[in-house]
């Protein structure tokens, strides 16, 4: 459970970092965000995703479309792999704060400090937060 | 260095929160719109850690009656100082 | 420097594109170059060219219009974004088959990978969200 390990930094690099701080379903900041990835991505950029804050329910695993019909976000994120996206990080603040262990999660991200997270903005020529 | 911008107030929701825990020792911070509510004197203690890397917009304080209120530790910056802070800065992140 | 500036908000609905707009003017006062004003999300909205706000308030769409001819600042607006909002040019009105259009140039509607281009291209991209 990688989340779990004490992380004082992070050395991943890339082109594009999106900060995800919002929840699915209540408003459509997650899957726009989760556009800009994959069309990041689908133009050969180095992606990395930071579940921040509330962004950390998108990984939550049981979600549907529900009685709206809504989309969601789950389809994207089990389409991440295939873009080869697979730098995914957790705020490890935000996973304690809602309770949430790796076993509740559809993916693996690797959890974050607060110092982890100030390195992957550093590491990152665009950072978007969404 | 990385300029990063937030533009809530510190009551709106966890935001100014977020920015403050992923910055870096030498990153800077600048409050516009709404989050100019943040240089208020009262709340000066959630910005200690960035002694001489805060920044507030002066237009967006004036618009809402508040320029005069800041406590020493805000340098105050116009439009021009604001197009300045993104030149110094390596990248600019902005946090709504 | 090179600049772009993406713009995620609805105008009149928050203060975003008002301080989008004037940070432009600074840039360019400046002596950058401006490449671009990007749209996603609600900022799509800004490219309704049936705006009509009341005169003694802001004219926004005036605004970007003269931006754009004076200083030939690219006007981008992400087209999922704007089609799911009911805004389309002529081209994307017929594909679609409705019977007006709601965006003209010099906005222009793009794929996000325009956006990706910019902010790694350009030498800073700066975001005014909601």
């Amino acid at each position: 459970m990688p989340y779990l390990e004490e992380q004082n930094g992070c050395s991943t690099k890339g082109d594009i970092l999106l900060v995800l701080r919002h929840a699915p379903h209540g408003s459509s900041w997650l899957r726009e965000g989760l556009d800009i990835a994959l069309v990041g991505a689908a133009f050969d950029r180095d992606v990395s995703l930071l579940f921040m804050g509330e962004g950390v329910l998108a990984l939550l695993s049981g979600q549907q479309a529900g009685a709206l019909g809504q989309k969601g976000t789950h389809p994207t994120l089990q389409m991440l792999e295939m873009y080869d996206i697979d730098a995914l990080f957790v705020e490890q603040r935000a996973m304690e704060r809602y309770g949430l262990v790796q076993e509740d999660l559809i993916l693996a991200p690797q959890g974050l400090e607060e110092a982890g997270m100030a390195d992957l903005i550093k590491h990152h020529d665009l950072v978007l937060t969404f | 260095m990385i300029l990063h911008v937030v533009n809530q107030a510190p009551d709106a929701g966890r935001t100014l929160e977020q920015v403050l825990s992923a910055m870096a020792d030498d990153d800077c911070l600048l409050l516009i719109e709404d989050g100019v509510v943040g240089a208020m004197p009262t709340l000066a203690a959630l910005f200690t850690a960035l002694e001489g890397r805060r920044y507030v917009l002066r237009e967006d304080l004036e618009s809402r009656g508040l320029l005069g209120r800041q406590p020493e530790g805000f340098a105050i910056v116009d439009i021009d100082g604001f197009v300045n802070l993104t030149e110094e800065a390596a990248k600019t992140v902005s946090w709504y | 420097m090179r600049y772009a500036i993406l713009v995620l908000a609805a105008p009149y609905s928050h203060q975003a594109s008002h301080s989008a707009l004037r940070f432009a003017h600074a840039v360019l006062a400046r002596g950058h170059q401006l490449d671009s004003v990007f749209f996603y999300h609600d900022g799509v909205c800004n490219a309704a060219r049936l705006a009509a706000p009341p005169q003694d308030e802001p004219q926004l769409l005036d605004g970007w219009m003269n931006l754009s001819a004076e200083h030939d600042v690219a006007l981008q607006v992400c087209i999922a974004a704007a089609l799911r909002r009911g805004l389309m040019d002529e081209r994307e009105a017929a594909r679609h088959g409705k019977s007006g259009h709601s965006v003209e140039p010099p906005f222009e509607l793009v794929g996000l990978g325009q956006l990706v281009d910019l902010g790694l291209g350009c030498d800073r991209l700066i975001t005014f969200g909601t």
